[in-house]
């Protein structure tokens, strides 16, 4: 990203509901467990992704996912870890 | 998406990066406390709860701005929190030790240092009389005075990065003259704390934006680039309410006049050049620390260059006696031997807020070793933060609260940052975002209330004993109070922030764009 698109990021109003696709792959930040064994949850706003295939540690911690499915009408998903590239802040 | 990091973080002293396997680092979530607390886990916040009691007591009831007085505090109330301890109290220091080699710590130092170091050397390069200057240049009068004073100290506060030093600069400047040729003495004061908001909250080089940036595992160029929508959304209209009221306020009488240009130096204005390198080497990329040398090579090459300083004002070596070695440009005779100048200064300025920093963090490690910190979070995310929009407004909210409380407003941040991170990032509110929200009103409350660290500064040197009201004349003192309403820019910036958390304007997620990495601050 260049230096002058940094400064346009993000003039916009944002949805509390993002949306994806199938097919995407994207950084989430892993806020939760799942209720299946070996899920995990991204909390992305108000959106869901549900992801498959995490380490067992990956909770508070940024991992690229592959999108499977994306239902708009609930704003929830699938995903499959594909590797952890960072954790929390704090 | 940007860029993404395979490894953990690189350890700050060039070493392995710490696991942290040993103190449970990771998986604090899943574990119980390491450290019992006699009275359970709410008892880890006793240190912490200290000092904010203390800093509250010192700033805000005693109205003492004194960064010493704090790091006191906080020596004592992490002192205190070891004899609540069950058990082996080496765990207790312990934690101590890991709360100060965070990461997060180191990287806000280092920034300081070599921000104080620039900042200080624009100062001795008269960047204040290049400003007077432009004011002088542009024929400005009573009633366009406070607009014109928001802008030169907002750009002055930009460039040195302390909004503190732009309020003693043009308290002492600026105000005087201002008031002397009619303009509102309310109003022009608010005008120059507006300035001090939009430098704090926007310069790469302020002390909050580094410590916003650092916490939030964000780049400082990136979030002042990302900052930079809300800050002109909230300067545009303060600009304009300010040459409203500028034309509605009346001034005070007062006889005499002090020339601006006495004080006015063109040349100062070469360090707008100083400024800019800084700005525009940051957001493109670079480290902050190469970002800042650049801009303290150039400032102080037009410092020589031009003769607005001598190579003694940047740095000097004072000797009692004359020798060999006094012939040199930095080797001075004086009284007492020591080393000074303004690399001298700017860095050593911010010795008091490094050892506060560093305390700071370590109670905050020992409130999560402790439990206390989840414990609070739990009751954040289950009750308070439940949706995107509400944990966005408690996040707001939340600093306001602090900063409301704790006027020496960087204190106030370290303290409420891990909440800001922990908050936002489950909802995977991107960096930038969290940056921005934890620095807006860390700036603004730091310069709106009677007991705000900016506000009384600014109000030292009205009153103090060669003050402004001892040279001049009460009319040139204002009564911090009656200035709340009207520092505009921090107003709006609160506001532009709480409505941005009702509507999502500049909202983004973790996967819309990824902060880069923090290695390079």
């Amino acid at each position: 990203m260049s230096a002058f698109e940094k400064f346009l990021a993000g003039w916009s109003f944002r949805g509390s509901k993002p949306d994806y696709a199938a097919g995407d792959v994207i950084e989430v930040m892993v806020t939760g467990e799942g209720d299946r064994s070996g899920e995990v949850v991204a909390r992305i706003g108000d959106s869901t992704l549900r992801i498959e295939g995490a380490p067992e540690d990956a909770l508070n911690t940024r991992i690229i996912v592959d999108v499977e499915s994306w239902d708009d009408a609930t704003h929830t998903g699938r995903a499959t870890y594909r590797k952890t590239v960072g954790e929390s802040a704090f | 998406m940007t860029e993404t990091r395979d490894a953990a973080p690189p350890a700050t002293d060039g070493g392995e990066p710490p696991d942290g396997s040993e103190f449970g680092v990771g998986d604090q979530d899943s574990d119980g406390p390491r450290i019992e607390f006699r009275g359970g886990k709410w008892a880890s916040t006793v240190p912490l709860v200290f000092f904010i009691a203390w800093a509250i007591f010192q700033s805000g009831v005693l109205g003492i701005g004194d960064t010493n007085g704090l790091v006191v505090g906080a020596l004592i109330g992490t002192t205190l929190g070891m004899f609540l301890v069950r058990g082996d109290w080496k765990a207790y220091a312990d934690t101590i030790f890991e709360g100060m080699t965070q990461r997060v710590a180191a990287t806000a130092i280092v920034a300081w240092l070599w921000a104080g170091m620039f900042a200080e050397t624009l100062q001795v390069g008269g960047f204040v009389g290049g400003l007077i200057f432009a004011a002088d240049a542009l024929n400005v009068g009573a009633t366009t005075f406070p607009a014109a004073a928001f802008i030169l100290c907002g750009l002055l506060a930009t460039g040195i990065g302390t909004g503190y030093g732009a309020t003693v600069a043009f308290v002492t400047l600026f105000f005087p003259a201002g008031v002397l040729i009619g303009a509102n003495p309310v109003l022009l004061f608010a005008a120059i704390l507006s300035g001090a908001v939009f430098g704090d909250n926007l310069a790469p080089v302020s002390d909050t934006t580094i410590v916003s940036a650092v916490t939030q595992d964000a780049d400082i160029g990136g979030v002042v680039a990302s900052r930079f929508k809300y800050a002109i959304s909230a300067a545009i209209p303060a600009f304009a309410a300010y040459l409203i009221a500028g034309s509605v306020m009346s001034g005070v009488e007062l006889e005499g006049a002090v020339a601006l240009r006495e004080s006015a130096n063109a040349l100062g204005l070469v360090h707008l050049l100083s400024m800019g390198i800084v700005i525009l080497t940051a957001v493109a990329g670079r480290h902050i620390v190469e970002a800042i040398s650049w801009g303290l090579l150039v400032a102080i090459g037009f410092n020589l260059l031009f003769g607005l300083s001598s190579a003694s004002d940047i740095v000097a070596f004072t000797v009692t006696e004359a020798g060999a070695l006094s012939g040199l440009p930095v080797v001075v005779v004086g009284e007492t031997a020591g080393v000074g100048g303004s690399l001298y200064a700017g860095a050593v300025g911010f010795f008091p807020l490094i050892v506060l920093t560093l305390l700071i963090v370590a109670m905050a490690q020992i409130m999560i070793r402790g439990g206390g910190f989840e414990a609070i979070q739990t009751f954040l995310l289950d009750r308070v933060a439940t949706t995107v929009r509400r944990a966005e407004l408690t996040m707001v909210l939340g600093t306001a609260a602090i900063n409301g409380m704790i006027t020496i407003n960087t204190a106030a941040e370290i303290a409420i940052a891990p909440y800001v991170a922990r908050i936002g990032e489950k909802f995977n509110i991107n960096g930038y975002r969290r940056a921005n929200i934890l620095d807006a009103n860390t700036s603004a409350l730091g310069y709106i209330f009677p007991w705000a660290g900016g506000v009384l500064v600014g109000y030292q040197v009205m009153v103090g004993p060669d003050g402004l009201g001892a040279e001049y004349g009460p009319e040139m003192i204002v009564n911090p109070i009656e200035v709340v309403p009207y520092v505009f820019h921090g107003w709006f910036l609160v506001a532009i922030f709480i409505l941005a958390a009702i509507t999502g304007f500049g909202r983004e997620y973790i996967p819309d764009r990824v902060s880069e990495e923090v290695s390079r601050a």
